[in-house]
């Protein structure tokens, strides 16, 4: 087994975790079933990944919202997506340093919010409201 | 005695609009904080009602220097999504583009930086050589800044006569050779307002995930054309320049070096440019529903576009852009503590910021 695929083993048994990685595109991508953006964020820390970016989408109707959380391990680009029942989630910006912009940048374009942690404005100017700018609004 | 000193948006120290509130002890930076989205565009959003042609024309225009990086990864996850690879030919074009970007960018970025540190011979020596690498990028797509080169499933155009072009690129190499590498990498007075000035330690560049030359001048490795090859990144020879000290310096340092590993990827590109189509045949493309997560290495760092498309749908239903400014801009709070106040500009500088990039 090469180094990668053991670390990626030992990613799966730190998260308890059996369902195998997926490839899709440059990604590859470990459903995280019952686990926390916290616990991913915490694996991923410990494994010394890098952390790339949130990626935030709509859904359709009133499913909700689901967002995919990026690393990078020794070049090889991770992914957890994350369905949201409600329009919050855990932040991991007090374990994850270099989530706090793209934290701040959904919260303000998709009017999420991050609990455990303050904002301030990173795009949005006085007055304007968060939502905005990429959340489709349903009658 | 604290006290707080505003930088911009609008401020002769900065090229582009963004704050930076600095708490300052006399001439020493304590803290900052920094504001962006001055310039917001929407352009994620304006996405989302273009359709597939459209939006590679839309996607270009995110920035003004590195367009064709953008179009590029785009271009990459909608092959992703509709099943195209490009050929053989049209990854080496690819290649030759991206580098002659990332030369047009690293010495636009060297006559800036040369501008801020008060060497104003260099900044035009810089600028008289940027001029040519543009004239390359015109002689090939007939454009200076946004090339429209890259479509699902290859290039727009070809390059007719590679000895030509690789006669300007040894012509470009021997002036940057003698010009612009000896003085920034031996001069006085780009050692003397640089080293030691605006440093990020490794493990700060680890804790705030930086990407490209600021990482690579912290002393981290990662280059994604060599991490995660692309293109025909995986069949030509090149080193990754990475320094150690951290500072303005190796900022620097890295990327002289990495504009003669460019100009031996492009001599290699141009040499081994197989025959063949540039493109896949067919203006009409079947994407299947999902998400297609595509990363390269920009003359900034990592760029990453994250499409989601809906089959039967023309226009995406999600387009996501992480620029490498984007990873990068926030240690910059790093970099100016315990710095002096007159060093800023140039230590904000030293990322090679595109706001047009943040602000997309």
């Amino acid at each position: 087994m090469t180094e990668a695929a053991t670390l990626l083993e030992s990613i799966s048994e730190k998260l308890g975790i059996s369902t195998p990685w997926v490839k899709k595109g440059d990604a590859l991508w470990l459903e995280p079933g019952q686990k926390s953006v916290r616990d991913v964020a915490q694996a991923m820390n410990e494994v010394h990944a890098r952390f790339v970016t949130i990626t935030a989408y709509q859904l359709l109707g009133d499913q909700g919202f689901c967002l995919e959380y990026h690393w990078d391990l020794d070049g090889q680009l991770l992914g957890f997506a994350f369905r949201l029942a409600s329009n919050s989630v855990e932040s991991i910006f007090d374990i994850c340093e270099a989530a706090d912009w793209i934290e701040r940048e959904i919260h303000e374009g998709f009017g999420l919010n991050f609990t455990g942690r303050e904002y301030e404005p990173l795009q949005l100017r006085k007055g304007d409201t968060p939502g905005v700018n990429l959340r489709e609004v349903k009658p | 005695m604290s006290y707080k000193i505003p930088m911009g948006p609008f401020h002769p120290g900065l090229e582009e609009p963004y704050k930076l509130d600095m708490i300052c002890d006399g001439e020493t930076v304590r803290d900052a904080k920094l504001h962006i989205g001055f310039n917001f565009r929407g352009i994620e959003h304006l996405a989302e009602s273009r359709n597939y042609i459209q939006v590679i024309a839309l996607m270009e225009r995110v920035c003004g220097i590195c367009s064709n990086v953008h179009t590029l990864t785009l271009c990459r996850a909608m092959e992703e999504l509709t099943g195209l690879k490009p050929p053989p030919r049209a990854q080496y074009i690819r290649v030759i583009v991206a580098e002659l970007e990332r030369l047009h960018s690293h010495i636009l970025w060297a006559g800036i930086a040369a501008k801020l540190m008060g060497f104003k011979t260099m900044f035009m020596t810089s600028f008289e050589i940027r001029e040519k690498i543009m004239d390359i990028l015109e002689a090939i797509s007939g454009n200076r800044v946004n090339y429209a080169m890259n479509r699902i499933g290859g290039v727009n155009r070809d390059i007719e006569d590679p000895q030509a072009i690789l006669k300007m690129v040894e012509a470009l190499e021997l002036e940057m050779m003698h010009a612009v590498i000896p003085i920034f990498t031996t001069s006085s007075t780009a050692r003397s307002r640089c080293a030691g000035v605006g440093v990020l330690t490794k493990g700060k560049a680890i804790s705030c995930a930086v990407v490209g030359p600021v990482a690579r001048a912290s002393g981290l490795t990662q280059d994604i054309r060599r991490a995660a090859p692309y293109a025909a990144y995986a069949e030509l020879d090149f080193d990754v320049p990475v320094q150690t000290d951290g500072d303005v310096r190796a900022r620097l340092l890295v990327r002289a070096l990495e504009i003669m590993e460019s100009c031996k990827i492009l001599r290699q590109a141009l040499a081994k440019l197989p025959p063949g189509e540039i493109h896949t045949e067919g203006e009409k493309f079947a994407f299947v529903t999902g998400t297609a997560t595509t990363r390269i290495e920009g003359p900034r760092g990592e760029l990453l576009y994250s499409v989601s498309w809906k089959e039967g749908s023309k226009t995406p239903a999600r387009i996501h852009v992480r620029t490498p400014t984007f990873a990068v801009m926030p240690a910059i709070r790093w970099m100016v503590q315990g710095a002096r106040l007159a060093d800023t500009p140039l230590i904000q500088a030293s990322i090679d910021p595109c706001y047009s990039c943040t602000d997309r």
